[in-house]
């Protein structure tokens, strides 16, 4: 056992972020879930008293992930990942539908959820495979088996259908960048979004022509340096193109309701048929705290169940009502901290697995924090993911203690062998 | 695979850098939410968790003139169950006794409820139906039951309470008193409930609440915001005896003929309080019921009962006296082209003006009418419009019918237009207007207004009386009322309402028989008619008057208004005198019940001043002179049946009040 070991050092600071989150979150959840009925903290039958049984849980988890020594994580690391695709592969045989998704294997009472521990088990064999002496991330060979390994459990999540979760696993190209990967699929990435709002906001023929005019704006700039003029044809073609293709997907693969998010929040559409009713509902409950907001369990908004699941991915705006301004900035600050912390922490790893793995757990929280606040807030359409560590379910929360707490027992053994 | 030491790090300050300008990002939308929108989100806040919740006002209840309830709420109770609560334990143990218990209660078989129950519970049922409209005692009942008595999340049994109307005395005056819209539930238009919706209806009061949990709401405030305010009570005329003796003698007769629909409505003469409206509508299947208020709202030719009207006229102007000769020739004369036909085979010949009115010669009135004012008819006209005839009476009811009187330069003026209103044609009355007329002739000249409602109440202090409004105070001069009068008993001693005459009380009242739809095409092979009968008993000091109408018998089986309406008037004035204490406990009068005395007390000093002396009252009708006697503060005591032979005080002497008189019937 290496716990106890004077040789392994854990770092405390990562452990206390996290326990901070899981506390805030917990007194959060018990406020938006507590009924009448309740009778006491351990009556099962209420949301918050099953939710502390998860983070009890948890602790127990903790222990383990602790526990197992670090070469076991890059060893098996396949492995995990093999057993987490055919996890996931299972829900299309086994699967148990809730609200709609087939994400879930019941067992009894209980049900799990495996694209919750997907995330770990992917970030594991991304870091294998990359860190492997052959990869080079700068061939286009590996670029593509990379993606692969990363493709694959999302395109198992996507028909469930949970296309939220699938969304996650774009979170992967910050470590691939950190590790190589050229600055242009970065760039390319975001330029592919602004494309794709910019197409929906202001239409097809408008972005169409705001390409052709930039691309012969910067041909004339840069002439002295003779650019080649094929390749801004072809960038500006393939961006039309990619905008076009926007243009039709949108109008013709999503369904309605998919449509119906986007032009809410584009402001395109105004919201006369409640679609956007949960967004509303968060922001009002939000808007209500103002700057201390309106104390513990005191939320109107929250009392009144006004923002539907606001146990789960609505959680925040629990923290918005309650604790206002300062409250939020708080849980924000702790997030952005735990996220800077363990990228300090992959940065002083070393050995690859561990930085990478590292730059994976970070980017996952990362951006599944900022779409779920994003959501909550009405930045972005309403993608259903949780808050890590925040959102009631105890998938998710072990799903984030495993994917976190690895990290923790990898960086732990990095002391070890210096 | 290496990496350059300065790229690593612009790599991770990237990444740092990037998901820094995303928190700032979310702060900055924060920012926007609670500060620069804060006040238009936390005014929504506002609105999401508070509301105010109406109070509905208990709606006052309708009475009768003495009291009984008419129209009252009451809560009912709807019982549904939830089929998925239930933990299969308690499904299994209790769903055997529950389905027993239902059964017993509802007269359906144990196994039934059982099968329901099953069912619902497969299915996944959440609001299955039990049992609807229950009272509160069944409703206490339902709710001690097994499993139900567990309460709602254990038992599944889930309440629904409403306010329903209720009428005591059943579908009897249905149209008079109101009753809920079925389309709008809440809302009242027709009848006594429409009329005085603004009393009965009260004030909405107000409370605010704040939603604190799931569907749960809490009081703002200790106190409503706005007190509800009780409706008050309306005590009506009617009169549930008199009222149902119209509605029961009403649809036997509609019953017997097949008529397609009928009204009456007893008034009492001095007051002109409406003690009964029947209005009973046929469905398809044969059945009756009280469909529209044809009594006020349906306005019609009238036919014979308007020759009272044509008569009192031409009596009045002098144009005619009672014993003018008229000729009506051989049952049948032309005016201006147009032919008159009486219903007498063979006619009536030369009679006298009160005769034709007492045989219903259409052919006499139009004579007299024509011959009396062909020159001057707005002199006719006018009077029709003293009476009050041309226009609504103008009562607080809505849908009162608009009668129609025609006048030279009306589309429906020619000459031929005053001899066929003499009878009643070319002009149209509701029965009320009708009524009203002839109540006049009973009250000795005095129109009153028809009178609905006695006095509004909260609890027992009165809010508003109602007194008896006089539209004409004179009618006719004294003379003419009284040969009127003479005439309309002689009518039933005599006339065409003979068949209606009976020794043991008295009468008095005009046949009519008029033809409907006769513009239409199948008349001639499918006649229709309204048959009515107007009158008041008894003859000599009346004290009700009232009017029945019959629309469309079936003609085998007899359209005259003495056949068809006629009984349906003595019935109700036989009904109304054997029920009352006037006669069956004459000797007991002086103590008698505080109503009839009320009911007295109007014209009693009147009649006190008129007959000091004791009249004559050989040969008049038994309950007649009781009646007078009584009016005139006398005990009467009275041996045997039949009309006064003999009178124990004579005429001429002075009377006492108080003092005992004896008649002797025969």
């Amino acid at each position: 056992m290496a716990v106890g070991k004077s040789n392994v050092r854990f770092d405390w600071l990562t452990i206390f972020f996290y326990l901070a989150l899981v506390g805030i979150g917990w007194i959060n959840i018990y406020s938006a879930s507590l009924s009448d009925s309740a009778q006491g903290l351990f009556d099962f039958s209420q949301i918050y008293a099953r939710q502390l049984l998860f983070i009890i849980l948890s602790i127990v988890l903790i222990i383990f992930l602790l526990a197992i020594d670090a070469k076991f994580y890059e060893r098996f690391a396949s492995i995990i990942y093999i057993i987490s695709l055919v996890s996931l592969l299972g829900l299309f045989v086994f699967g148990n539908n809730i609200n709609g998704a087939t994400s879930w294997y019941s067992f009894g009472a209980f049900g799990l959820q495996p694209s919750e521990f997907a995330k770990a088990a992917t970030a594991l064999a991304l870091s294998k495979y990359v860190s492997d002496m052959q990869t080079n991330m700068k061939e286009f060979k590996y670029q593509i088996r990379t993606f692969l390994i990363i493709a694959l459990p999302a395109l198992f999540i996507i028909p469930q259908p949970d296309p939220g979760s699938a969304l996650i696993y774009a979170a992967f190209v910050f470590p691939l960048y950190r590790e190589g990967l050229h600055f242009v699929y970065l760039l390319l990435g975001f330029f592919a979004a602004a494309l794709f709002v910019s197409t929906l906001a202001f239409g097809f023929p408008w972005v169409a022509g705001g390409v052709v005019l930039i691309a012969i704006f910067i041909y004339l700039k840069r002439r002295k340096k003779r650019p080649n003029l094929v390749k801004y044809i072809t960038i500006a073609i393939a961006s039309i193109a990619f905008a076009f293709s926007v243009n039709y997907i949108f109008n013709n693969v999503f369904e309605q309701r998919h449509r119906d998010r986007f032009n809410i929040v584009l402001g395109k559409e105004t919201d006369t048929k409640g679609i956007g009713y949960n967004t509303n509902q968060s922001e009002i409950a939000i808007g209500n705290g103002g700057w201390l907001g309106k104390g513990w369990t005191q939320g109107t908004q929250t009392k009144g169940n006004f923002v539907p699941e606001q146990h789960t991915d609505y959680i925040f705006s629990t923290v918005g009502e309650e604790w206002g301004f300062l409250g939020s900035l708080l849980v924000i600050a702790l997030f952005v901290a735990l996220i800077v912390r363990v990228l300090v922490l992959a940065e002083r790893q070393k050995n690859q697995f561990s930085r990478v793995y590292g730059y994976s757990v970070a980017a996952i929280i990362f951006v599944h924090f900022f779409v779920n606040v994003g959501m909550v807030t009405g930045l972005f359409p309403t993608v259903g993911i949780p808050l890590p560590f925040f959102s009631y379910g105890g998938s998710g929360l072990w799903g984030f203690t495993i994917l976190l707490f690895i990290f923790i027992r990898l960086d732990a053994s990095n002391f070890v062998h210096s | 695979m290496p990496v350059e030491d300065k790229n690593i790090l612009n790599r991770l300050y990237i990444i740092a850098g990037g998901m820094f300008l995303f928190a700032l990002l979310i702060a900055v939308k924060l920012i926007d939410i609670q500060f620069v929108d804060g006040d238009k989100y936390r005014e929504m806040a506002h609105k999401n968790t508070t509301k105010n919740f109406v109070i509905t006002a208990n709606r006052g209840n309708v009475y009768a003139d003495d009291g009984s309830l008419l129209a009252t709420s009451v809560p009912k109770y709807d019982i549904r169950f939830d089929a998925v609560t239930v933990s299969s334990e308690n499904f299994k143990e209790n769903m055997v006794p529950l389905s027993q218990e239902l059964g017993k209660m509802f007269g359906k078989p144990a196994s039934y409820y059982q099968n329901v129950f099953r069912k619902a519970r497969a299915n996944k049922n959440r609001y299955l139906a039990v049992a609807k409209n229950l009272g509160y005692s069944e409703y206490i009942k339902v709710k001690s039951m097994p499993l139900f008595r567990l309460g709602p999340y254990k038992g599944g049994i889930i309440v629904e309470q409403r306010t329903v109307r209720e009428h005591p005395i059943g579908k009897i005056a249905e149209r008079m008193v109101g009753s809920e819209s079925s389309q709008k539930p809440g809302y009242y238009a027709v009848g006594l409930e429409g009329a005085f919706n603004d009393y009965l209806h009260g004030k909405e009061g107000r409370r605010l609440k704040q939603k604190i949990a799931k569907g749960q709401w809490k009081p703002v405030y200790d106190d409503n915001e706005i007190e509800p305010q009780d409706g008050y009570d309306i005590v009506s005329t009617l009169n549930i005896n008199i009222q149902d003796i119209a509605h029961h003698a009403l649809l036997k007769q509609l019953e017997y003929y097949e008529a397609e629909h009928g009204t009456v409505i007893v008034m009492e003469v001095k007051t002109g309080e409406i003690k009964a409206v029947s209005n009973l509508g046929r469905t398809k299947d044969g059945t009756y019921y009280e469909k529209l208020n044809y009594a006020i709202g349906e306005s019609h030719e009238p036919g014979s009962t308007f020759k009272v009207m044509a008569m009192m006229a031409a009596l009045e102007d002098k144009v005619i006296d009672t014993s003018t000769v008229v000729d009506t020739k051989a049952g049948s004369k032309s005016f201006y082209g147009r032919r008159i036909n009486d219903s007498h085979h063979g006619g009536y010949g030369k009679i006298s003006a009160a005769k034709a009115l007492e045989v219903s010669s259409n052919i006499g009135l139009a004579t007299i009418i024509d011959e009396g004012y062909s020159k001057n008819p707005e002199k006719f006209i006018n009077h029709l419009k003293d009476w009050g005839l041309d226009t609504p009476i103008g009562i607080p009811i809505k849908g009162e019918g608009k009668p129609m009187i025609p006048e030279p330069g009306h589309s429906k003026w020619s000459r031929n237009a005053l001899p066929s209103m003499a009878y009643g044609y070319n002009l149209s009355l509701t029965p009320l207007q009708t009524l009203t007329f002839y109540n006049a002739v009973a009250n000795d000249g005095v129109m009153v207004k028809p009178l609905f409602i006695k006095e509004i109440k909260s609890w027992n202090r009165e809010v508003e009386h109602f007194d008896t409004e006089v539209m004409n105070d004179k009618i006719a001069s004294e003379e003419t009322i009284n040969e009127i009068r003479e005439i309309l008993k002689n009518i039933v001693k005599r006339g065409t309402g003979k068949s209606l005459y009976s020794e043991n009380f008295s009468m008095a009242g005009k046949t009519g028989t008029a033809q409907t739809e006769y513009w239409m095409k199948d008349w001639a092979s499918n006649r229709r008619y309204v048959s009515s009968f107007a009158g008041y008993f008894p003859a000599e000091n009346p004290k009700y008057s009232c009017i029945v109408v019959i629309h469309k018998p079936s003609i085998k089986k007899g359209f005259y208004g003495a056949d068809v309406s006629g009984p349906v008037f003595k019935r109700i004035a036989q009904k109304i005198f054997t029920d009352s204490p006037l006669v069956a406990e004459v000797a007991n009068l002086d103590a008698s019940d505080k109503r009839i005395e009320t009911d007295f007390e109007s014209y009693y000093p009147k009649a006190q001043k008129k007959y000091t002396l004791m009249p004559n009252l050989q040969g008049m009708a038994g309950m007649d002179a009781v009646s007078l006697l009584e009016n005139l503060g006398l005990k009467v005591k009275t041996q045997g049946i039949g009309s006064v032979s003999q009178q124990s005080i004579k005429s001429g002497e002075n009377i006492k009040k108080g003092t005992q008189i004896v008649l002797k019937l025969s």
